[in-house]
């Protein structure tokens, strides 16, 4: 048999749920816009009192009716769906980083352009023309070593600008290795108190939004990958390490031939900006560099075997043009216009056809030129599908952001929709606990008053 | 759930990456359009790219074809006017000589006279021999001096030609070759005007064997002026190729690397019209919820 007062028990578990529910409505709509904001919902469950044996058994009929209880406070997350968007999200700052910095690359090359290293080098060999045309004239010699200068100078700055990108890339590199340590010691903090938080029954749902917003920064710069414990704690590998597990952390450290470790062991990264960046410091960049130098070189043989073949005003062996080695180290050796070896055969003479033959080295197909030209098309060539890889990226990356925002993110007509809900629940249990009260006034003050006057 | 929750964050990424991408769209299309280049960055068009580099590098060389074409052209005309004047003063010495055959030997201050003539003819040949264009002698081949023929008469230039490269692996010499154009050692026609010179003071019934020699020296001129003729009509020639090839190398790199106005035009008001919807649907789109309707 129920107790005549478990009535107003009840009513007031369905006041306390619909008020909670309200709280929960209103935790929702004041984080709808703030970032890694997962929308919770209050489970309610119906408690029921189960009859106690060998007291009354004749009216088990009535069990005992305790009211409503919240449950739980559920996070509407979707775990699988979390991995993926780390996932994407790690690959996608792969891409970016790749992509934008092949363009910063190719963009210091300045091509096509009127005025690039390619139209120098033509500068450069059309002034050789001038001095076939003109072997006495000085004007024309000194054209060829200005235009040589200019080449060289080109050829230094290009280097040093690949330099400065991989500098930066470098400084890059070790800001996302110590954010990702920052990042890895939060979470082993925060790992911590979600075990703690969960093992004495405490909402840790905050502490879980900041949890995943960590995985996903770990995710971006390092391709951090989680797994979640059954006390809610993250354990993230990086290349197969252990970064962060429990409260614990090891330290990810990158040296100065570009190999990140974690704890001391060399790893591979597989994803996020870092895993980009040492890829573009040992490969894309080196090898960029080495075409430069390579450019340069050619430049130099070529500069070279011209001036050996032929002779200079005064009817000498032409000496060395350009010498050093590399893009960074190429200089003009040459600074006597008259020792241009514009002749092709000795005793001071004004012949012009070793000019002529340089003036045509433009068009060799092993020459600078044509080496200048393939490193143009390979930086091209990379760049474009670097930007065409991240822009589909992209797309699947928004499509995991809308499909997250869509499974964790607030909607406010469903809040105020269960607003309203939660308003009526609280009305009608209000006017259940007005029942009950009239019934015991009844009960109380006008029951055995008969005949009364 | 069949239908997708539609959340604020949802809202606003699919409202921002819908004016993220139309405003970049415009952007891109905006640099190209008033920068007026199709392609800005080796990425745009790779291959495009290193194909406007080799056009730049031949247009150059194609530009120095026109300029050797016109200094060829300069170095013929001086050579041409030069030989038709050295087939006049032949003619002239040939002249003489029959004169002095007709009057024989009965006349000797008149004889003097000619021989004074033949021997002015000679140094004005000389003279012509010297010609130079630009400071260098025309006849000297590749000498660095500044003359053909030194006074004697003697060749002081050397076996080097001048030549000028006018069009892709054509190179055509622009010099006269002095000891072809007016003979060699001893049958030089400085040599043999002397010797006439100095016959015709004391036997002009002698000179009758040099008349043929004469003959021989102005069709040697002749046929190198023939020769140059040849020489200037293909040095024009290759003028012409390389003004249309100029043409057709121009109009190979403005369709890879200039920008097509009117398709741009076009380009241009979509993605406006694209940016502009996206911008008014996300603003028009968040204005309303449930709240908007409950009192």
């Amino acid at each position: 048999m129920t107790n005549w007062f478990a009535g107003i028990g009840q009513a007031m578990s369905g006041l306390d749920a619909a008020r909670y529910g309200l709280d929960v409505v209103s935790q929702n709509i004041e984080n709808a816009d703030t970032a890694g904001y997962t929308r919770q919902t209050i489970q309610q469950a119906a408690v029921v009192t189960p009859p106690l044996s060998g007291i009354y058994t004749s009216r088990t009929a009535q069990a005992d009716l305790g009211g409503v209880t919240v449950a739980s406070t559920d996070r509407s997350d979707d775990p699988v769906l979390d991995a993926r968007v780390r996932t994407e999200h790690g690959v996608g700052a792969s891409m970016d980083t790749s992509a934008s910095t092949l363009n910063m690359l190719q963009g210091v090359l300045g091509e096509p352009s009127s005025t690039g290293l390619s139209a120098q080098l033509s500068a450069f060999w059309t002034s050789w023309g001038s001095v076939a045309n003109a072997p006495d004239s000085s004007g024309a010699r000194t054209v060829v070593l200005q235009t040589a200068q200019t080449v060289a100078g080109t050829l230094q700055s290009l280097s040093g600008s690949i330099a400065n990108v991989a500098t930066q890339t470098s400084a890059s590199l070790d800001s996302d290795v110590s954010q990702a340590n920052s990042a890895a010691t939060q979470l082993a903090t925060l790992n911590g108190q979600i075990a703690i938080g969960n093992a004495v029954g405490q909402n840790v749902n905050s502490l879980l939004d900041q949890r995943d917003q960590l995985l996903d920064t770990l995710s971006k710069l390092v391709g951090g990958v989680a797994t979640i414990g059954a006390n809610g704690a993250a354990t993230v590998t990086v290349g197969g390490q252990a970064l962060v597990s429990g409260g614990s952390t090891a330290a990810l450290s990158v040296d100065a031939s570009h190999q990140v470790s974690v704890g001391g062991t060399a790893v591979a990264l597989t994803g996020g900006s870092a895993a980009a960046r040492v890829d573009l410091l040992t490969n894309t960049i080196p090898g960029y560099q080495a075409q430069l130098d390579n450019v340069a070189n050619t430049l130099v043989a070529q500069g070279n075997a011209i001036q050996s073949a032929g002779y200079d005003l005064a009817g000498n062996t032409g000496a060395p043009l350009f010498s050093g080695t590399g893009a960074a180290g190429i200089t003009v050796a040459l600074t006597d216009p008259s020792g241009i070896a514009a002749s092709a055969t000795p005793g001071g003479n004004l012949d012009g056809s070793n000019a002529l033959r340089a003036s045509q080295a433009g068009s060799s197909t092993t020459g600078a030129d044509a080496v200048f030209a393939s490193l143009v098309g390979a930086m091209g060539s990379a760049s474009a599908l670097a930007n065409q890889q991240q822009s589909t990226q992209d797309a699947v990356v928004s499509n995991v952001d809308a499909l997250h925002a869509s499974t964790s993110g607030v909607n406010y007509d469903e809040e105020v929709s269960n607003m309203l809900t939660y308003q009526h629940a609280f009305s009608a249990s209000s006017r259940v606990l007005t029942t009950i009260d009239e019934m015991l006034d009844t009960l109380i003050n006008h029951t055995g008053v008969v005949g009364r006057a | 759930m069949t239908t997708m929750r539609v959340t604020v964050g949802s809202l606003a990424y699919s409202g921002l990456a819908a004016i993220q991408s139309t405003s970049s769209t415009l952007a891109d299309l905006q640099a190209r359009l008033s920068s007026g280049n199709q392609i800005l960055q080796p990425s745009d068009n790779p291959s495009g790219t290193v194909r406007a580099m080799s056009l730049r590098s031949e247009m150059a060389r194609n530009d120095q074809y026109a300029t050797n074409a016109d200094d060829a052209l300069a170095w013929l005309s001086t050579a041409d006017t030069t030989y038709s004047q050295t087939v006049s003063v032949l003619q002239q010495a040939r002249t003489l000589v029959l004169q002095g055959l007709n009057t024989g030997t009965n006349d000797a201050t008149a004889n003097a006279a000619v021989a004074q003539q033949i021997n002015g003819l000679r140094s004005s040949l000389i003279a012509l021999a010297n010609t130079s264009y630009n400071g260098r002698p025309i006849f000297g081949g590749t000498t660095a001096g500044g003359a053909a023929y030194d006074s004697t008469g003697a060749y002081v230039g050397d076996t080097g030609a001048v030549t000028r490269m006018v069009g892709p692996n054509m190179t055509v010499p622009v010099s006269g070759n002095g000891p072809a154009v007016f003979g060699s050692g001893s049958s030089d026609v400085f040599a043999m005007l002397s010797s006439i010179a100095s016959t015709m003071t004391t036997n002009p019934a002698a000179l009758s064997g040099s008349l043929s020699d004469l003959d021989a020296a102005i069709s040697r001129v002749s046929d190198a002026q023939a020769g140059e003729g040849a020489t200037y009509q293909q040095v024009q020639n290759a003028q012409t190729a390389q003004t249309s090839a100029s043409t057709s190398l121009k109009t190979q790199l403005s369709s890879i690397v200039d920008v097509d106005t009117a398709q741009m035009a076009i380009d241009v008001t979509t993605a406006n019209t694209a940016y502009q919807a996206a911008l008014q649907t996300t603003a028009s789109v968040r204005q309303l919820s449930l709240l908007d309707f409950l009192k």
